[in-house]
């Protein structure tokens, strides 16, 4: 009887730290949302790189357990979730992601049309559109800032960022920023359209020139010295980033420019990806304003597509004909390489199955990169 | 030779330099306390004068081995003790050294004492004792338990005309150094080991919030200077792509083409290139006949120690006899 009663209380106990004793609604809430991210991820290949990692680390993040200093979860000090989110909290995953994404980026585009770059600035107003609308619903200044960085559609800016001005909002800011990215295809193509018309669609733009090598060395090197000259802050990012990217071009590293493309980019997508997705628990996610973040970061790309689109239309005013731009690759300054000018292209061929824009729309796409990195780099020097 | 030799060694100079900026050189004095009543007590529960010295840069400094002294003629007078870790001054910390003129007490206790009725120099040299990294000199007649310190931890006048810039809470201020009074109700506290500023609140935060509720003035000026960054950026490639673009003018030209051709070829898009590679390939590699005749190659082995069997097996063992 004695030993019955001693394997019924140790079950019991067993019990009270299993996950089913533990769970809640917002766990159950939590769980269907990762389950939904590698739903859209798999079925409808929205950004599956990035939505596959996040989905199964919201997964791991919302198991259920009794805080018994197990060293489980990803805020206990010493665990190995936490140990793996370190990455993320003292922000060198994502300059490590701008290593990669620097050696994997072709600037030419952008190098044969400089004018281009003026586009990838225009759209950081969606950042700045976002940290207007949060003034109003009641952050403050330095949540604004790392909420408005979602406009910039680059979700490791948006982690850095988040990371130092309000590391409470990461998560959300984090989780809302891939999000909005990998619905890019939803949210652009309405805007885009109404805020074009069949003339404009139809601009088919002047090919780009050959760029020389040495242009694609020198503008690494420029682009570092003009940006983090103006901008220091901004050091992490476009430093890594145009490192990355003289690693490509210079032709003599090419091991390490591949290296930097693959296994370290791949890596550090996992582990972001992850331990962002982790880093959702249930209790921490599940707040107001959470929901307002949401919200600001659907507004903040619709802004800043509206931006990018509007600024193209107007900047054709002072352009030759033979020089106008597509207005369609407008929404493409707001960053999220490579689906936004890839946006660009299906919607400009839905009109002109003949007009190529995907090589025009790198351009800002790439400008995009540069300039949200920038308008993080003023948001910390300000706010930090 | 000679070149690379002065290319080297300049940029050992430029390693050095950088290292030592994120050494010892980044030490301040702080804050000091000449009469002790009332104040902080050292391990031994005496209260004496102290000197905190505060690491301004952003990573740990050692500061065993340098200087303390009150006395220019005798830069080496007390050596902070090596072999100490309490030595090490992480980034932005302070370290509290005890002028009791009781060096036996350990580190943190020096070989002189600070006499209230003069003016006190009190100095930090480098491990070299020459080098002068930080000096002040507390005015004469110090009242007991307030202390003389920076306004700021281990600011410099550079600072405060940046501060005075821009935060309107220094806008008036022009002393670097001021005294900290617990009785005073300012905010303004000794603070031995700790911030000579109580920081409660984030003041460029509080700024935007009180003179810029709805971020106008933020997005104003944050757009300002991404459009400023990215036209600097166009300026330049546009500069560079017309001398790329004469560069290659220049050479077409050379091949003996004319000048508009020349300017044809040097404006010419990648597709055309694209379209000329295609032409050439197809023209030359590609063929819709087969030739029908098999070729049978001897495989060439290239010998390489690398996939070498006899370097990877163990050699059989030898019977010595």
């Amino acid at each position: 009887m004695d030993f019955l009663s001693f394997i019924t209380d140790n079950l019991q106990t067993f019990f009270t730290y299993t996950g089913f004793s533990n769970v809640t609604t917002g766990h159950l809430i939590m769980i269907a949302i990762g389950i939904f991210f590698i739903y859209l991820a798999i079925a409808k290949e929205f950004e599956p790189m990035l939505l596959i990692p996040i989905g199964f680390g919201i997964l791991i993040g919302n198991i259920p357990f009794k805080d018994a200093g197990l060293q489980l979860g990803i805020y206990e000090q010493g665990s190995v979730l936490n140990i793996l989110y370190q990455g993320v909290t003292s922000g060198w995953y994502p300059p490590l992601i701008f290593l990669g994404i620097g050696a994997m980026t072709d600037f030419s585009a952008l190098i044969s049309n400089p004018k281009l770059m003026l586009i990838g600035a225009a759209a950081q107003f969606g950042i700045f559109g976002a940290y207007v609308l949060a003034l109003m619903w009641g952050f403050e200044p330095n949540q604004a800032g790392a909420i408005g960085i979602i406009g910039g559609a680059d979700g490791p800016t948006a982690i850095f960022l988040s990371s130092k001005l309000a590391p409470d909002l990461m998560g959300a800011v984090a989780i809302s920023a891939y999000s909005y990215m990998a619905l890019v295809p939803v949210i652009q193509p309405p805007v885009m359209r109404l805020l074009t018309n069949r003339k404009e669609r139809l601009i088919r733009m002047k090919a780009p020139r050959v760029v020389s090598h040495t242009e694609k060395i020198i503008f690494p090197i420029i682009g570092l010295l003009l940006t983090c000259f103006l901008v220091p802050s901004g050091l992490p990012l476009l430093g890594m980033l145009f490192f990355g990217n003289l690693l490509k071009e210079s032709g003599v590293t090419r091991r390490l420019a591949e290296t930097a493309r693959g296994p370290l980019i791949d890596t550090i997508t996992i582990l972001l990806g992850l331990t962002v997705g982790a880093s959702t628990q249930a209790t921490q996610f599940l707040t107001l304003n959470s929901i307002k973040i949401f919200g600001l970061g659907a507004l903040s790309f619709i802004i800043a597509t509206s931006a990018g689109v509007l600024f193209v239309k107007f900047f054709n005013l002072f352009l030759k004909n033979d020089n106008k731009i597509n207005p369609l690759i407008g929404n493409a300054g707001v960053s999220a390489v490579p689906d936004s000018a890839r946006i660009s292209q299906v919607v400009g061929q839905e009109y002109d199955p003949s007009n190529y824009l995907l090589m025009h729309a790198m351009g800002p796409n790439v400008a995009g990169v540069i300039g949200s990195a920038v308008a993080a780099g003023i948001l910390l020097g300000f706010l930090g | 030779m000679k070149g690379k030799i002065i290319t080297g060694l300049a940029l050992l100079l430029f390693t050095v330099t950088g290292i030592q900026a994120q050494r010892t050189t980044s030490l301040k004095i702080n804050e000091i306390l000449v009469i002790n009543n009332n104040n902080f007590v050292d391990e031994y529960g005496q209260r004496n004068p102290w000197i905190e010295i505060y690491n301004a840069s952003p990573g740990t400094v050692n500061i065993a081995g340098c200087y303390l002294t009150n006395d220019l003629r005798q830069p080496k007078k007390y050596m902070v003790s090596k072999g100490d870790v309490n030595t090490l001054i992480s980034p932005r910390q302070h370290a509290l050294f005890w002028v009791d003129n009781l060096p036996s007490r350990g580190t943190f206790h020096v070989n002189f004492m600070l006499d209230s009725t003069k003016p006190n120099l009190i100095a930090l040299f480098d491990s070299d004792g020459r080098t002068l990294i930080d000096s002040v000199t507390v005015p004469a007649g110090q009242r007991a338990d307030v202390s003389y310190g920076l306004i700021e931890d281990g600011w410099t006048f550079k600072n405060l005309q940046e501060a005075q810039r821009t935060l309107p809470s220094y806008k008036n201020v022009t002393e670097l150094w001021m005294y900290f009074d617990d009785y005073n109700n300012d905010g303004r506290y000794v603070t031995p080991s700790s911030n000579n500023k109580i920081l409660d609140t984030n003041e460029k935060i509080e700024n935007f919030k009180t003179n810029d509720k709805l971020g106008v003035g933020m997005t104003a000026t944050a757009m300002g200077v991404v459009f400023i960054g990215l036209i600097a950026l166009y300026f330049s490639f546009k500069l560079i792509g017309k001398t790329a673009i004469r560069m290659s003018h220049e050479r077409a030209k050379s091949t003996g083409l004319t000048h508009e051709e020349a300017k044809d070829v040097a404006e010419q898009s990648g597709e055309i290139y694209a379209a000329i590679a295609m032409a050439i390939y197809e023209a030359t590699e590609l063929h819709d006949e087969e030739h029908t005749i098999l070729t049978i190659k001897e495989k060439a082995k290239q010998y390489s120690p690398w996939s070498s069997k006899i370097y990877t097996l163990r050699q059989t063992p030898k019977l010595i006899r």
